[in-house]
């Protein structure tokens, strides 16, 4: 795998984090490791990133948030998905299927 | 529910925000110690463990921040506090808000004012249905002159007209300027009614406030004895009661039937009589004779889809048809289309004047936003230190732009709320001001809606221009050599200087164009003012009479009045002399085309043409008009003997290139009578034709006993005061006939005011504005030069320390304010240059030339730029070199 960090697509980052929270509950840490570990160290969310999102997407309504405790006894703040966080992790996966089938096919016409 | 979420955390956000933001405080803060607590794991010391994790966090108030701007309702959210932080800041800074806020206020005071004439002149829809689709149309003369295109037209032309035309469904006539005599309880008061056909309010599309309007057939001589009251005299004499319905008023000394009053709406500019009665047309008014006596309006609605252009075709092949029959009376005379709004505002003739005064405020406007902007690159400038934290701390360029337009948004709307206060103030004093015209003053004055929207546009479009580079060259900060220290390099940047530069001599340039062009007009209301109007003003009485047909039949019997009233007016005590004219002196009286025997026959377009005058013997005695060749009328000279005429210098000059006048035969076309030839007695000197204008224009004076006339002033030269014998001339005419009216009984000196009263509130308001603006462009160039000598005091100080003398630092500071003043005034005076042009064309007859006023305007604003240089200048140079390098 490439040791390079990739910059994030636009809208992929959704997807990541709608991905990584199919395990269950996680707090902001933790989907950062958990889509750094899914991706094989391609992609680095940085906390700049990841926040905005994660309020982005409670506001939306796909994410909840809850505080909870730590492995370590840390008082954090918890995400889990939505039954529409579900809904939406299924057409976001569609539409990255679309997408990267047609950058596919772009890439091998020539 | 989606949309329920982003409700609730739309509410959540807005007003729980205290309870959101320390939880995402908590959030973050938690994320550092997860993060510290992996790198501990990881084999850190914990105070390497807490760096890792600080960097990769990337500032916890940056990550805060982002979320904030990812958050429903953070637009409102960041607006709000943007206002809130803005009006902190004014706070603050209380000098500066409130020199900021009151120059605002002012720039917006004046235009919201004028606006609200220009609201209720210009863009008030006049009264009925679709107005636009309404059609006037009018006879243009072939003698070039003031609204030439606009002359009424004769009855046999507005029933061929039509009858032949295909683009109207209806056509009416009015006959708008009739006066008339109402008799109320006993006592005779002329009004000015219309006589109007009877489809003429249904043309229109407008329907009465009660009863009903004429009727079809009360055009006819007999049923014609109705009448239509407007609001205004409705209120006035009959208590605005019901039952004046059906009641019978006294008009003319006959009977009539109240049938109808008017809405208060009903408005039409210089076409709101104060009466409507239905127009008569007897065959007299189809003889070829009656195609000279051109008095009707003709109001037509166009068909659907027709347009006025094709309307305007249609018209002008009309009348090339008369041209072609009647080539006697209609040669050379065509007809002109205009909307009914547009006719409106043509006829009433404001729009020039109006169209002045908005640029000279949008100037004083464009001074006050140079000036504020001003004010805020200076403040920026010592801001700089706050925004570079700001942007450190992850505000983003645009953030920071948005936040110094919203402190600007709130200025100016301050500014704005200030001139409208100003405005109301304004109105009511212009409204005020202006009665010196009946169809002025009848236009209401307010702060309406266009009023206040334009307000709230130029408060915002002040914003815009005031606020704009300020904040742009504001957010271009560098952080780091702002943070560090406030910026240390020996002057400020070339961009910022350029800038001020640009504002100083744009005001200079605006003030000095502005000062110039009021100059003039002031100087040429001075010049109309001062002027001799050929004839001596004072100690004159004068009173309209309008011969009433009912009892004055024809001309002998008006001839008959008039050899009555005068020896009882002259002998009321006090009088010295005593005249009737058809038209006062100086007041603009009507134009006759006329031949000379002896001189060939011109076409019609090119006859000469003279203003035409019919006075009693005595009247060059009573006006002091001199008799300057022959005689004067005299006592000997009568309906029986040959007819003899006077003219004026101008005409012996123009129309007899300076030969011998006496004895020369001339024949005015008169319209109404069978022109004849009289001979010229006597020559006098010439008067002015408006007292508001310059020109001399040829004169003829006829006699009255010779060619009487039914609508005429009565003048009595008194010894004093003339006004003391204004009851005794009221009772000497109701000894005559006690129905009949006298209108405005005043004395010639205030008659010549009010004609004036236009110029004279004219010249101040533009006075006033441009002393306003000459000061607001002091302040501004005083300020812009203070703050950039502020800015340089480190410069100077280097320049002092490596051996410039204080008087080189004056001359080096003044030298470059002159600078910009020249470029400034070099543009401002070239924009000057056509002003005379344009002015002439305004007022009519008006020759405006003031060479002096380009040597003394010019040196007015460098005086006062030298001044507002110097002060900052002095201070700089005084400066101590050391100080001035440790400042900061």
């Amino acid at each position: 795998m490439n040791s390079e960090p990739t910059t994030l697509l636009q809208g992929t980052l959704d997807l990541l984090i709608l991905k990584s929270l199919i395990a269950g509950e996680m707090h902001g840490l933790g989907i950062s490791r958990r889509i750094e570990q899914i991706t094989g160290g391609t992609f680095v969310v940085k906390p700049g990133s990841l926040f905005p999102a994660l309020h982005r997407m409670e506001e939306e309504g796909w994410i909840s948030s809850f505080w909870g405790e730590s492995e370590n006894n840390r008082r954090a703040k918890y995400y889990r998905l939505s039954k529409s966080g579900l809904k939406q992790l299924e057409v976001e996966t569609k539409r990255w299927g679309r997408i990267s089938w047609a950058i596919a096919q772009a890439l091998e016409a020539s | 529910m989606p949309l329920l979420v982003k409700v609730r955390s739309f509410l959540r956000n807005s007003f729980l925000s205290r309870r959101v933001e320390v939880d995402l405080d908590q959030e973050v803060h938690s994320h550092f110690e997860l993060l510290t607590d992996e790198n501990i794991r990881a084999g850190m010391s914990p105070k390497e463990a807490q760096r890792a994790a600080r960097i990769e966090l990337g500032g916890i108030e940056q990550v805060k921040e982002q979320v904030r701007k990812e958050r429903i309702g953070n637009w409102l959210r960041s607006v709000i506090s943007d206002c809130r932080y803005g009006l902190q800041q004014l706070r603050k800074n209380p000098g500066f808000t409130a020199v900021t806020i009151l120059t605002l206020a002012l720039g917006i005071a004046v235009n919201a004012t004028m606006f609200s004439l220009v609201s209720a002149f210009l863009l008030q829809r006049p009264p009925g249905r679709e107005p636009e689709r309404v059609a006037v149309v009018t006879s243009v003369s072939p003698t070039q002159g003031f609204q030439s295109d606009a002359n009424p037209v004769s009855a046999p032309n507005y029933l061929a007209w039509r009858e032949a035309n295909h683009f109207f469904t209806d056509m009416a006539a009015a006959d708008e300027y009739r006066a008339v005599s109402l008799t109320f309880q006993g006592k005779p008061e002329a009004l000015r009614s219309a006589a109007v056909s009877p489809n003429y309010f249904s043309v229109l599309g407008v329907s009465p406030q009660l009863g009903r309007f004429f009727s079809d057939g009360e055009d006819q001589p007999g049923r014609d004895h109705v009448v239509i009251l407007s609001h205004e005299l409705w209120e006035r004499h009959f208590g605005s009661g019901v039952s004046v319905i059906g009641s019978t008023i006294r008009l003319n000394r006959e009977n009539y039937t109240v049938i109808g009053v008017m809405p208060a709406s009903f408005r039409l500019l210089g076409f709101t009589p104060q009466l409507w009665t239905p127009l008569v047309l007897t065959p007299a008014d189809q003889t070829a004779a009656a195609r000279k006596d051109r008095s009707l309006f003709l109001f037509a609605r166009l068909k659907p889809g027709i347009t006025v252009e094709e309307a305007r075709a249609e018209l002008a092949t009309l009348a090339r048809r008369a041209e072609e029959a009647f080539p006697d009376t209609e040669k050379g005379w065509g007809a002109a289309v205009r909307t009914l709004p547009d006719f409106l505002v043509y006829a009433f003739s404001i729009r020039s004047a109006l169209g002045i005064m908005m640029t000279t405020v949008t100037f004083v406007l464009l001074i006050a936003c140079a000036n504020v902007a001003g004010l805020l690159l200076a403040r920026a400038a010592g801001r700089r230190k706050e925004l570079a934290l700001r942007i450190a701390l992850g505000a983003s360029r645009l953030r920071i732009i948005r936040q110094l337009l919203t402190e600007n948004l709130v200025i100016a709307l301050l500014g704005g709320g200030t001139g409208l206060l100003l405005a109301y103030w304004g109105i009511n004093s212009a409204r005020a001001k202006m009665t010196f015209n009946e169809g002025i003053s009848a236009v209401p004055l307010s702060l309406d809606r266009n009023v206040l929207l334009f307000t709230l546009v130029v408060s915002l479009v002040c914003a815009l221009l005031c606020g704009l580079v300020p904040a742009l060259s504001a957010s271009r900060t560098d952080i780091n050599t702002n943070l560090k220290e406030e910026s240390r390099a020996a002057s400020s940047s070339r961009s910022h200087s350029r800038l001020r530069t640009v504002m100083v001599t744009g005001e200079v340039a605006l003030a000095l164009f502005l000062l110039i062009g009021t100059g003039l007009l002031i100087r040429g209301i001075f010049l109309m003012e001062h002027q001799n109007l050929g004839f001596q003003a004072d100690h004159l009485l004068t009173a309209g009479v309008t011969l009433d047909s009912a009892r004055y039949k024809d001309a002998s019997q008006q001839a008959l009045f008039v050899r009555d009233i005068l020896p009882r007016l002259q002998h009321i005590p006090g009088t010295e002399a005593v005249a009737v004219t058809s038209d006062l002196p100086a007041t603009g009286p009507g134009t006759v085309t006329l031949q000379v025997k002896g001189q060939q026959d011109l076409p019609s377009n090119q006859r000469l043409t003279a203003l035409d005058v019919v006075v009693t013997a005595d009247y060059f005695r009573a006006t002091g008009i001199p008799l300057l060749r022959g005689r004067a009328f005299a006592e000997t000279d009568n309906a029986a003997t040959p007819r003899v005429i006077l003219v004026n210098q101008e005409f012996v000059h123009r129309h007899l290139r300076d030969q011998e006048p006496l004895g020369k035969q001339i024949r005015l076309d008169v319209s109404g009578s069978t022109p004849q030839w009289s001979e010229i007695v006597g020559v006098v000197g010439n008067v002015k034709t408006y007292s508001e204008g310059t020109t001399d224009d040829p004169e003829a004076y006829e006699l009255f006993l010779q060619r009487p006339v039914p609508s005429f002033s009565i003048m009595v030269r008194a010894t004093s005061d003339p006004n003391s014998l204004a009851s005794a001339m009221r009772n000497a005419v109701a000894q005559v006939d006690a129905e009949l009216p006298l209108n405005r009984l005043m004395s010639m000196s205030s008659i010549i005011e009010r004609q004036k009263g236009g110029n004279l509130l004219f010249s101040r308001i533009l006075g006033s504005f441009a002393l306003l603006a000459l000061i607001l462009a002091a302040i501004g160039i005083y300020g812009l030069v203070a703050y950039s000598v502020g800015q340089r005091t480190h410069e100077i100080g280097i320049r002092m320390a490596l051996g410039a003398k204080s008087p080189d630092v004056l001359r080096m500071v003044l030298w470059e304010g002159m600078k910009m003043t020249a470029i400034g005034g070099a543009i401002g005076l070239a924009m000057a240059l056509p002003l005379p042009k344009l002015f002439g064309a305004i007022f009519y007859g008006v020759q405006l030339r003031e060479p002096r006023l380009y040597f003394i305007v010019p040196t007015a604003i460098l005086v006062v730029a030298m001044l507002a240089t110097y002060i900052p200048a002095r201070h700089a140079s005084r400066m101590d070199a050391m100080s001035a390098l440790h400042q900061e």
